[in-house]
């Protein structure tokens, strides 16, 4: 359910417990109202009869023709009340009741019109005037007091639902933020986690079901986002693998003509000078044109090792023996030149995913390139580290070396480009770069001139889950 | 007539080495030199005919030599030859007056016609671009 759609659902459920709360309110007002009117009127009444059966006393005690007549037309009076007042008595007692108190006031009147100056003094007759005067009375001021009572009664039970109903509304807005905000703060760490690993370059998407509500169309988005960067990251790449084919077939050109160009060298001159050479010159000019030949097969050699995509032997391992191992194979080097090396290696390294003679070639390929910047002598630091626990372990090699000129630092991964005097084959580091990228690593170099050179190179963890 | 000495310079030893064994058969006196920095050490020494450099050394650029030769002396010929031909390059080359351009591979013959033309060109005064320079005319 999207969270808009949560939120209408909530405020409508919040929205119609208050109608209802409001409704049963104004039910139970109209209906106090209703039984205060009735009170009144009761009340009146009351009066009216209390003020009758006083007058009935007095009547029976002093037998006044004029307090008879009173009680007559108090009776009227009351009759009338009861007349006018008879829709809101009905709504208050109902039917029933209301038709019993007009009996009773009926009959009572039938017995004060009985009575004349002839019969005033029957006892009888006098006993069953104050008996219908008592029944009226009392029931009349019995469903007065029960009136009163249900009044008590609803008014109790209007606070007891609006407690509740304010009890149920808070239970269910917390119930539905609680379920909202859960949800979202799921969707939001798992957007959270995602834009992090991509800021660090890693393209994966957010797995699992994205939810129908918005965030889950922000996860939608994000993961095609994803996709495009990755794709992006491809064709940069793809771009970039161009370039250095340019830069590759220019380095060939060089590579290649300077020999081609010393062969054509020697055979014009050879032919020139032919008749003044002896054998030994003869075959001098021939061994040069010899080696030059060896100097094209050599380059054509490397490059085609180079260009040949070869099979990786991925396994996930301990980095420290294979740095180790690629010490000892330069070992000797290290011990002819009096080059110092201070090793650091972290002893609770995670496992990496690596193919071990390729991450050895690009060891060895440094530390030679170190050796070669120090020597004689000089100071060679290598260390390994785990700088983001479960995701990178780094490699360093740090010499104490000439170091590296600033303008040449952005071409050193260039294939054909050597900062050596005496000429590498300029494709080392070229080399090393393109085995870290296919490990999903990275390698990145900082030098100053005179102090020194680091190369450092992060590895990704072994991730169990992800190769199963 | 004393012989035109030339200098070579060329980071690949055999450029330096045919050159000398081929100019020499043709009378001229040439020293070669494998980086720039020793050859312009020994042009600050003595006057040469003609330079032939390597444009794309390891140190000093061709370019710088051409530049530093032509201060040196206006009237020494610059011949340059490169292993990665590179137009903009030439351009600048030919605007520093350099004589002649060659990209490897290149043929000797090809090379001796040049300096024939660049010492000839010396030989008439005026004519020369580096002759110019304190001549005034009426």
């Amino acid at each position: 359910m999207k969270i808009i759609h949560r939120i209408y659902l909530s405020n409508a459920v919040n929205i119609g417990l208050i109608i209802l709360v409001v409704a049963l309110t104004l039910h139970s007002v109209t209906q106090v109202m209703t039984k205060f009117k009735f009170i009144e009127i009761a009340d009146d009444i009351n009066a009216t009869f209390l003020e009758m059966r006083l007058e009935e006393k007095n009547l029976f005690l002093y037998h006044n023709e004029s307090t008879l007549q009173q009680i007559k037309n108090k009776i009227e009076q009351s009759s009338q009340t009861l007349g006018q007042m008879q829709d809101d008595i009905l709504k208050a007692v109902g039917e029933e009741k209301f038709e019993f108190l007009k009996r009773l006031l009926s009959n009572y009147q039938q017995c004060v019109f009985l009575l004349n100056d002839a019969n005033i003094s029957d006892k009888k007759i006098e006993d069953q005037v104050r008996e219908a005067g008592k029944q009226l009375k009392s029931f009349s001021e019995d469903i007065t007091s029960l009136e009163r009572k249900q009044v008590s009664i609803i008014i109790k039970g209007m606070i007891r639902v609006m407690k509740r109903a304010f009890v149920a509304v808070v239970i269910f807005a917390l119930i539905i933020s609680y379920f909202t905000g859960q949800g979202l703060r799921n969707s939001l760490k798992r957007i959270l986690s995602q834009s992090r690993s991509i800021s660090k370059g890693n393209y994966q998407k957010i797995e699992g079901n994205a939810g129908s509500d918005e965030l889950g169309s922000v996860i939608v988005a994000m993961n095609t986002m994803t996709d495009e960067l990755q794709q992006r990251k491809q064709e940069i790449l793809q771009s970039k693998r161009l370039a250095s084919i340019g830069v590759l077939v220019a380095g060939v050109a060089h590579e290649l003509n300077n020999p081609l160009n010393n062969i054509s060298m020697i055979a014009q001159t050879y032919a020139e000078v032919y008749d003044t050479l002896g054998r030994e010159q003869r075959l001098g000019f021939m061994t040069q044109i010899e080696e030059q030949i060896e100097r094209l097969r050599a380059t054509i050699k490397n490059l085609l090792d180079f260009s040949k995509p070869k099979t990786q032997n991925l396994k996930p391992m301990d980095i420290n023996p294979v740095i180790q191992k690629s010490i000892d194979l330069v070992r000797n080097m290290l011990d002819v030149t009096g080059i110092k090396t201070h090793l650091d290696q972290a002893s609770d390294l995670p496992e990496v995913y690596i193919d071990s003679h390729q991450i050895q070639q690009v060891l060895v390929n440094l530390i030679t390139n170190a050796i070669q910047a120090m020597s004689p002598g000089g100071k060679l630091s290598i260390a390994s580290r785990n700088v983001e626990p479960g995701h990178d372990i780094e490699i360093s090699i740090q010499d104490s070396g000439k170091g590296i000129p600033k303008e040449f630092l952005d071409n050193i991964f260039d294939p054909f480009f050597s900062t050596k005097e005496d000429a590498g084959t300029g494709l080392g580091l070229w080399v090393s770069y393109g085995i870290i990228k296919n490990h999903q690593g990275n390698i990145r170099v900082k030098s100053i001139v005179g102090k020194g050179t680091i190369f450092t190179i992060t590895l990704p963890v072994y991730q169990k889950k992800k190769r199963d | 007539m004393t012989a035109h000495r030339i200098m070579i310079i060329d980071d690949e030893k055999i450029v330096g080495d045919m050159s000398k064994f081929s100019l020499e058969q043709d009378g001229y006196v040439v020293e070669t030199f494998l980086n720039g920095e020793s050859a312009l050490e020994r042009l600050k020494q003595e006057k040469f005919s003609v330079v032939i450099t390597d444009l794309k050394m390891k140190e000093i650029y061709g370019l710088e030599i051409l530049r530093t030769v032509k201060q040196l002396y206006p009237g020494t010929a610059v011949i340059m030859i490169t292993v990665f031909a590179n137009l903009d390059v030439a351009i600048e080359a030919f605007r520093d007056y350099v004589h002649d351009f060659f990209p490897k591979p290149f043929k000797i013959k090809d090379l001796k016609e040049s300096i024939k033309r660049a010492l000839a060109k010396a030989a008439i005064p005026g004519d020369g671009n580096c002759w110019r320079i304190g001549i005034r005319f009426p």
